[in-house]
């Protein structure tokens, strides 16, 4: 009786086994051929081709094998030339798996006018400090029509180790470059960044007098949001004076209260 | 009329433009002066100026509505509107010239343009979502109050940024979902009259989640800045339904894709939601976890609030706005409705002018827009998460938290 249970129990447990093992391989062919279908997909091509990857990359997740795995083919597809359209797909789920092992197939599309912005779409969100080397890295070499993408990507990744380079950027003539620095600035939000800051906003054109006025309060408040009571007061104070549009001295003396009111 | 300034009366203060006079009324607000109500024109007297100047910014479609309740009303006077369309500019134009019987409205096709102008006091904005957040912060900073269509927020990040500025100057934002108010008031005021007893929880049918696009491209018509339609989007070849402001969400309107809306989680659900976190009055909450369910082949979530109530979206056998309570009387308490006359208009303007806070102020309207955009993130990734209200990050989930903004198009900065 025992045997025949245990016999029943190994016949069930090998089909059930079996059944899994065929749908995992009915899976990995609808997803080799969906990564096949992307070497020709293009604009109108029918996105639902594209699925069984989608599916694949949510059935992969806590599973890090098959998710390397998977990218690995992703980023392979990249590197070997793929439509301008399947390229956004990629970079797309690069966004949401994207590690390490993209950054150089991302990287290398970062100078292009026709795809810098969809590879940032995926290195902003890496979490590696590699894919920030890489953003910080292109920054020189990028067109200016570029810039304010890469600048505003660093400071979402409160990225220091652009301080210097950015803050060059505050002087520049293209004024949505100026703008991308000083907004970039105020994201990163250090006590570094308050001076170049300030005295950008104290000499700055009435074309963006505006924008970097906002840049140092968003900095101080910043400071003053994470303690940094003193230097957050040092800006409040340099944006009080006459030489600034009315709304912007109050919203510095709102400042001054708000850190008056703080221990 | 709007410009002519008000000849001196008395004492400090009696040359100023209307304009000048609100920015420093509206710091004062926020600072420990006091405002007499003759200077605000509350106690009949005449104030600085006696019409609010106003632009309209993205005026097609729902823009066109707003645009006409604006310029409807007697204490507003409109001066500029603001399209990528051509025909649509200079439709509003004509419209807004003959309404005055003057050739004093400007078109423009950049909105800083409009927010460079020192003149104008108040924008509205009801173009695509993915331009929202960028257009009330540049608002913001330029010290114009702002009346911004729903959903106000294309991404979780967006809001607290929005809030942020609105504070910051102490800006009227009003957020642009009249049904809040007016569509439910039944269930709103039974729950705020307590006869639901405590409730638990509240559901919400709505749909469908957006899709991506891949249509193909075809010719940019003639008249249509395409690249500024997409803004920080990211770049796609032009497609009428990439476009398209029809109310459809079948793949054929902008509100159907990703890249520029939430889809119908967030266009009707930033009315069905505000009405339900009204009803239950969770309007200051935001969720702390939303729970992902997969039972039967169909799929259902439902979001907590720190105080345990419940929002559902689409629980099987259960209706829209449908609120589950202990059915018990409980205490009543007032509804909140809006100020001045006019609907949400009426209470946006009012409020412009008093510098209170509008019925829809920003920050319900983000937090009902976050509701919507959990959801989403949860429905994307098919799993349950815990929302971090303060740090506004997901709790342990490095892959949704990729998800809560994205990386915007140069050069869109925010």
């Amino acid at each position: 009786m025992k045997s025949k249970h245990l016999t029943k129990t190994m016949l069930a447990a090998g089909a059930v086994a079996a059944a899994a093992g065929k749908a995992l391989a009915q899976t990995d062919a609808a997803v080799d051929q969906s990564l096949a279908m992307l070497k020709t997909y293009d604009w109108g091509n029918d996105r639902n081709t594209l699925n069984a990857i989608d599916k694949a990359i949510l059935d992969s997740h806590g599973d890090a094998a098959a998710r390397r795995a998977l990218e690995k083919k992703l980023v392979d597809l990249l590197v070997g030339g793929i439509s301008r359209s399947a390229q956004d797909y990629v970079c797309r789920k690069l966004r949401v798996i994207g590690t390490v092992q993209s950054v150089d197939a991302l990287a290398a599309l970062l100078q292009a006018e026709e795809t810098s912005h969809i590879a940032r779409y995926a290195l902003e969100c890496i979490p590696d400090d590699k894919a920030v080397d890489a953003i910080r890295t292109a920054l020189p070499k990028v067109s200016n029509k570029l810039k304010p993408g890469i600048i505003g990507s660093l400071g979402k990744r409160r990225d220091t180790k652009s301080i210097p380079s950015i803050a060059k950027l505050l002087g520049d003539s293209d004024v949505d470059v100026a703008q991308a620095a000083a907004e970039a600035l105020a994201m990163i939000g250090t006590p570094t960044v308050a001076a170049p800051l300030i005295a950008f906003a104290k000499q700055a054109r009435s074309d963006r007098k505006v924008a970097f006025a906002d840049a140092c309060l968003v900095c101080a408040d910043r400071l003053l949001a994470e303690g940094r009571k003193t230097d957050a007061v040092a800006i409040y104070k340099a944006l009080s004076g006459d030489d600034q549009p009315k709304h912007v001295k109050v919203a510095a003396m709102k400042g001054m209260l708000t850190a008056a009111a703080k221990k | 009329m709007a410009n002519q300034r008000s000849k001196p009366t008395q004492g400090a203060g009696a040359w100023l433009g209307r304009r000048t006079f609100l920015k420093t009324a509206a710091g004062a607000a926020a600072l420990p002066y006091f405002i007499p109500a003759s200077a605000l024109g509350q106690d009949g007297s005449s104030a600085p100026s006696n019409r609010i100047v106003m632009a309209g910014i993205g005026i097609g479609n729902m823009g066109r509505g707003d645009l006409g309740a604006f310029l409807g009303r007697g204490d507003v006077q409109y001066v500029a509107v603001c399209d990528v369309k051509r025909d649509v500019r200079d439709g509003s134009v004509n419209r807004v010239n003959e309404k005055y019987g003057n050739k004093d409205c400007k078109a423009y096709n950049d909105f800083r343009e409009i927010m460079a102008r020192e003149d104008i006091d108040a924008v509205h904005c009801a173009t695509p979502d993915h331009w929202h957040a960028i257009i009330v912060i540049e608002a913001c900073r330029n010290g114009k109050d702002i009346y911004c269509q729903k959903p106000e927020t294309k991404t979780l990040r967006e809001g607290k940024l929005m809030i942020d500025a609105a504070r910051r100057y102490s800006r009227v934002v009003s957020g642009g979902s009249q049904r809040v108010l007016e569509d439910y008031r039944k269930i709103v005021d039974a729950c705020w009259n307590g006869d639901k007893g405590i409730v638990k929880s509240i559901n919400v049918n709505v749909g469908p989640l957006p899709t991506d696009c891949n249509k193909n491209g075809e010719p940019i018509p003639d008249g249509f800045d395409w690249d500024r339609w997409l803004g920080p989007a990211p770049w796609s070849p032009y497609h009428p339904h990439r476009c398209s402001g029809s109310y459809s969400i079948d793949g054929t309107s902008w509100r159907s894709f990703k890249d520029y809306s939430g889809g119908g989680m967030t266009d009707w659900g930033a009315h069905h939601f505000g009405g339900a976190t009204f009803a239950i009055d969770v309007r200051e909450l935001e969720p702390e976890e939303v729970i992902f369910h997969h039972e039967n082949g169909r799929k259902f979530a439902t979001c907590r609030y720190p105080d345990g109530k419940l929002i559902h979206h689409n629980y099987p056998g259960r209706g829209n706005l449908d609120v589950e309570g202990t059915n018990e009387k409980g205490p009543s308490e007032p509804v909140p409705g809006y100020a001045g006359s006019g609907g949400i208009y009426g209470d946006f303007i009012d409020c412009v002018k008093t510098r209170k806070r509008p019925f829809r102020d920003i920050e319900y309207a983000v937090h009902t827009a976050n509701v919507c955009h959990l959801f989403l993130v949860a429905y994307e990734l098919e799993r349950s998460l815990k929302w971090d209200t303060k740090k506004q990050q997901f709790v342990n989930d490095d892959e949704a938290n990729r998800l809560v903004d994205y990386a915007r198009r140069e050069p869109w900065v925010i």
